[in-house]
């Protein structure tokens, strides 16, 4: 009878997709993988650099596999790592960066040259981001993807209130005064956002050269304790909270969700990664402005902090497999490469060569956009732990409990100082127990 | 008018409110999945659709291989249920046509699976896929899902409900049990196969977790990964137009086997609710 | 559910039942059991993100639950969220149900209309909901000032509000499944009993109460397992799409938590003890319902 053939049938196909084997890889070269997390356009640009390198380099064939969001990556890098199948390259995102460093799986990448008889120029990257992934002056995992933060604003909005449409805030004092103007011109309801709102925190303190944890920001030693929840992280929120009541400031979510109120008109300010400003210059009807994040007045100063992530090296690979992968990142150094990196998808290009040849061609004087964004992470102190950013072990986590504290105190449900103790608990029982594990 | 016809209306009236209620949020996802990006964003929010719904349908489709991802899914989706109804199939039939040590073991047995889902092994079954080599493969997908404990229960009942001279007389015609089960009580079963089939597609179709962990790559996505990655756009707002005609379509094939299927759901259903 | 005494209707093939209880079997031990049986291993372990160290701490993962607000919120936000869908799920499919159960017109339009929602998956209930919900944009909060004269309706800033629409998209979503079979068991009552109830001159709600209701409880029980198995743990996927567990960990229901304690936090030490803990709780509540529910149908003959 029918139901029982469509059973039979039903079985033979499960049977067939079970045993369909792995599609076959190409013979005679030498095979690496790389996970990433480039996702959209970017992914697309990712493409086209894997695509042109397996063009020219005959013996190798690079197969780049996007695994998902940054902790999917991580998560899957992980569990393959454990049961033996990780691929060769990896790129993880920078509050993993202790993670990886205390993984045991990763070769650090300063050594690779040597471990392969050839000699590499580490002074052609670019200072800040080769500080934030070195421990003691050696580069540990590959620069590739890097971003900072900026305040985005809209020029027409300015106008219509009677603001300067060429002269962003720069203080948080001046974005008070410019926030009751734009309230006061009935333009909006609300006037700035934060992506990432828990990043912001920390860019505030490498600003202006504060520290965000002890053992000089985790990088002298693993962080055993936060330091937020001092004077300088609860005047920041507590002028955070200011703005909130005044309704000036108005908590957006995590990561990229506020971006829909400031392309919608909705808001006149936002503070997001350097990356979104493609997106948001395509997706707005209205002339967008940038400038650099608001400082707090009576403050020295630091630098912004890089975002992103970076490409590590796993260890246990054959020496072909090693030269392949070293290729590839030699590969990323070139300054074509890292030029149309940057033109395709906002990020910095790692190598001081790619930074003149786009200042030697003129790019950023067709959209001083662009110019901010470099500027912004180009022009601060280096010098400093507290100006490099903070490394810590439980980093996701921690941001997680600082966008809880930001969400606490901006809604009035605690006030600032306890909001950040309360996290700062929190955040110091994780630094112990992965000091203990990890040490 | 009589009270049984005022009766009427007002039940009419009632069914008819609830229909659209429920179905607004749909309702208003097709309106979305016709307009533009930009008219996404107009406040106050458009009631009335635009004409966009095939651009974005294309583009939904193109941006995250819909094709694939419906052949990716369809396999399982099918495949996991076959499987799972004829593996049912099997342990109802021996539960209730045979004495065995062990047989009072299964009551237990399938409430305690009942209580085991994924997230309470998540981990230990991924680390398993990874030895077994099945990580980004069908059979990573399927296996953990082949044990049904609610179509060996559904079996079962329908099973001791089964005249007990029919198993009677095929002895007596010198059939054996396997002959018995597979000439006689399965095509009986059609209609609770077809209502296990389309819980377990629709299971199948709808899983959001296990695919999430066990597949890495592009070519071996699942429709509500696909959805996923559509919404999460990152540094731009969520594309609402192309996210909704994305959703829309995915929620087609399902709907497809609910409805094709719904004589014999409701019946099956029925069958076991009848004590 | 009492084990029926079936004869042996196919005598001298000893073997045979086990081979066919096998595959499932096989699994069931293999896919479901021994993984578990993993995670309640690693709930006594504190292990690196890497695997590469792992440190016997007995009740220690165990105790820092029980102590730590995050879980209890958790929890309590797991209890409201499964309580909602349960409580409010049931009692409208039941109201649904029952005026579907006449003989009108049309009947079978009805029938597919309100059961439709039940092919939907969970992440895309969660999409469509958090489109409709969506504060600068979606339609909702556009009525809802309208309404109101003027308040923003964000439930990305109110962990409550959150909750709720999570709640009532998951619920919307399983509203087809339990009306299906409300439906069957109400189509199973005897007429019967029924018409004696009014005859005796019961109104609707008294013959709903003493008649229906009760004769109901198989189907009722058995919804709310269902129904409960589904609230904790088969919407991950419309909290992954709506909320992520925010806002603030308002949205942060056990499965998200475990979810993110495995996979974004990398401590399988805490992940695993969830992991028990949450099989505990269920059991404890499955084992509860289904004696209640054995008393009731006793009580209901």
């Amino acid at each position: 009878m029918k139901i029982r053939r469509w059973l039979l049938l039903g079985l033979v196909w499960a049977l067939g997709a079970c045993l369909a084997p792995p599609s076959a890889l190409a013979a005679g070269k030498v095979k690496i993988t790389w996970w990433h997390a480039m996702s959209g356009s970017r992914l697309k640009v990712v493409e086209k650099i894997v695509k042109d390198f397996n063009a020219s380099h005959p013996g190798i064939e690079l197969t780049a596999l996007y695994t998902g969001t940054y902790p999917e990556t991580m998560t899957k890098y992980v569990a393959a790592y454990r049961s033996k199948t990780a691929p060769n390259l990896v790129q993880a995102y920078e509050v993993g960066t202790q993670q990886m460093l205390s993984s045991g799986a990763i070769i650090p990448v300063y050594k690779i040259p040597g471990m392969i008889g050839e000699k590499w120029d580490w002074a052609q990257y670019v200072i800040p981001i080769t500080n934030y992934y070195s421990t003691d002056g050696n580069l540990w995992s590959m620069p590739f993807n890097s971003s900072t933060a900026m305040l985005y604003y809209n020029k027409d909005l300015f106008a219509k209130a009677g603001l300067n449409p060429d002269r962003p805030p720069t203080t948080w004092a001046e974005v008070e005064s410019y926030g009751k103007k734009l309230l006061a011109s009935g333009a909006v309801k609300n006037v700035m956002s934060f992506g990432w709102p828990g990043w912001m925190l920390e860019q505030q303190f490498a600003m202006h050269n504060q520290l965000f944890a002890n053992n000089q920001n985790g990088r002298k030693g693993m962080a055993t304790k936060v330091l937020f929840n001092g004077e300088f992280g609860v005047k920041v929120l507590e002028t955070w909270t200011r703005l909130a009541k005044e309704n000036i400031f108005l908590y957006g979510g995590a990561e990229y969700s506020a971006n829909a109120a400031f392309q919608g008109g909705q808001i006149a300010m936002l503070l997001q990664s350097t990356s979104s400003l493609s997106g948001i210059e395509k997706g707005s009807s209205f002339r967008v402005g940038t400038g650099f994040l608001p400082r707090l007045e009576g403050y020295p100063r630091g630098n912004s902090v890089i975002g992103g992530a970076s490409l590590w090296v796993t260890k246990g690979q054959s020496k072909e497999q090693l030269r392949a992968v070293w290729a590839f990142l030699k590969y990323l150094a070139n300054t074509d490469v890292s030029v149309a990196w940057h033109k395709g998808t906002g990020y910095f290009p790692s190598v001081n060569a790619g930074v003149q040849e786009l200042l030697g061609e003129g790019w950023f004087s067709k959209d001083q956009n662009y110019l901010t964004a470099f500027l912004q992470v180009l022009s601060g102190r280096r010098d400093t732990a507290a100006a490099t950013g903070v490394r810590m072990g439980p980093f996701v986590q921690i941001r997680q409990l600082e966008r809880t504290a930001i969400e606490k105190a901006t809604s009035g449900q605690m006030s600032p100082k306890a909001a950040l103790d309360e996290a700062a608990g929190k955040a110091d029982r994780l630094l112990a127990d992965f000091a203990q594990m990890n040490q | 008018m009589t009270p049984r016809q005022v009766k009427a209306s007002a039940s009419h009236a009632a069914l008819i409110a609830l229909v659209v209620v429920i179905a607004f949020p749909v309702f208003y996802a097709l309106i979305v999945s016709t307009l533009t990006f930009r008219q996404t964003y107009v406040y106050p929010p458009r009631l009335y659709p635009g004409t966009e719904l095939w651009n974005n349908v294309v583009e939904a489709w193109n941006r995250i291989d819909m094709g694939r991802l419906f052949f990716v899914t369809t396999v399982i989706s099918v495949g996991a249920a076959v499987v799972k109804i004829v593996l049912s199939l099997m342990a109802a039939f021996a539960y209730t046509h045979f004495r065995f040590r062990g047989r009072a073991l299964l009551f237990p047995m399938t409430m305690v699976t009942q209580m085991l889902p994924l997230p309470v092994r998540i981990l230990p079954t991924y680390e398993l896929m990874a030895d077994f080599h099945w990580v980004n493969t069908y059979s990573g997908l399927m296996f953990p899902f082949f044990a049904s404990t609610t179509g060996i229960l559904l079996f079962r009942q329908f099973f001791l409900t089964v005249p007990r001279d029919m198993p009677d007389a095929a002895r007596v015609d010198g059939a054996g049990p396997l002959r018995y089960f597979w000439d006689i009580l399965v095509p009986v079963s059609r209609t609770n196969i077809a209502a296990l089939f389309v819980i377990e597609f629709i299971f199948m179709w709808s899983q959001y977790l296990w695919p999430l962990i066990v597949t890495n790559t592009a070519d071996m996505r699942v429709v509500q990964i696909g959805l996923k990655m559509l919404i999460a756009t990152d540094q731009i707002s969520p594309a609402w137009n192309v996210i909704m005609a994305g959703t829309i379509v995915s929620m087609l094939p399902p709907l497809v086997v609910l409805i094709a299927f719904r004589k014999s759901f409701a019946e099956g259903i029925a069958m076991q609710t009848a004590k | 559910m009492e084990n029926v005494v079936e004869e042996e209707k196919f005598p001298g093939h000893p073997l045979l039942p086990y081979l066919l209880i096998l595959p499932s079997v096989a699994v069931i031990v293999v896919f479901l059991v021994y993984p578990f049986l993993q995670s309640v291993q690693e709930s006594f372990f504190a292990t690196t993100a890497f695997g590469t160290k792992s440190v016997f701490v007995g009740l220690r993962n165990y105790g820092r639950l029980f102590t730590s607000p995050d879980f209890r919120a958790s929890a309590l936000a797991t209890l409201l969220f499964a309580a909602f869908v349960m409580v409010v799920g049931l009692s409208v499919s039941l109201a649904v149900a029952h005026l579907l159960n006449q003989k009108l017109r049309g009947r079978g339009f009805y029938q597919i209309a309100l059961i439709w929602t039940y092919a939907l998956s969970p992440a895309v209930a969660g999409a469509i909901w958090a489109l409709m919900f969506a504060p600068a944009t979606g339609f909702v909060p556009y009525v809802v000032a309208k309404l109101s004269g003027g308040y923003l309706m964000n439930w990305m800033t109110s962990g409550n509000l959150a909750l709720l629409v999570v709640s009532a998209a998951a619920t919307w979503k399983m509203l087809g499944y339990n009306i299906v079979f409300f439906l069957a068991g109400l189509q199973n009552i005897p007429e019967e009993f029924v018409d004696a109830a009014r005859v005796d001159g019961a109104g609707p709600w008294r013959t709903f109460w003493d008649i229906t209701f009760p004769m109901l409880s198989p189907t009722t029980t058995f919804l709310l397992f269902v129904n409960m198995i589904y609230a904790f743990f088969q919407v991950f996927g419309l909290i992954d799409i709506m909320t992520q567990g925010g806002p603030g960990d308002a949205t942060n229901i056990l499965i998200y938590k475990l979810y993110r304690d495995a996979f974004l936090y990398l401590d399988t030490g805490a992940a695993s003890a969830e992991s028990v803990i949450v099989f505990i709780v269920i059991s404890v509540a499955a084992v509860i319902q289904l004696t209640f529910a054995t008393r009731k149908a006793i009580y209901a003959r």
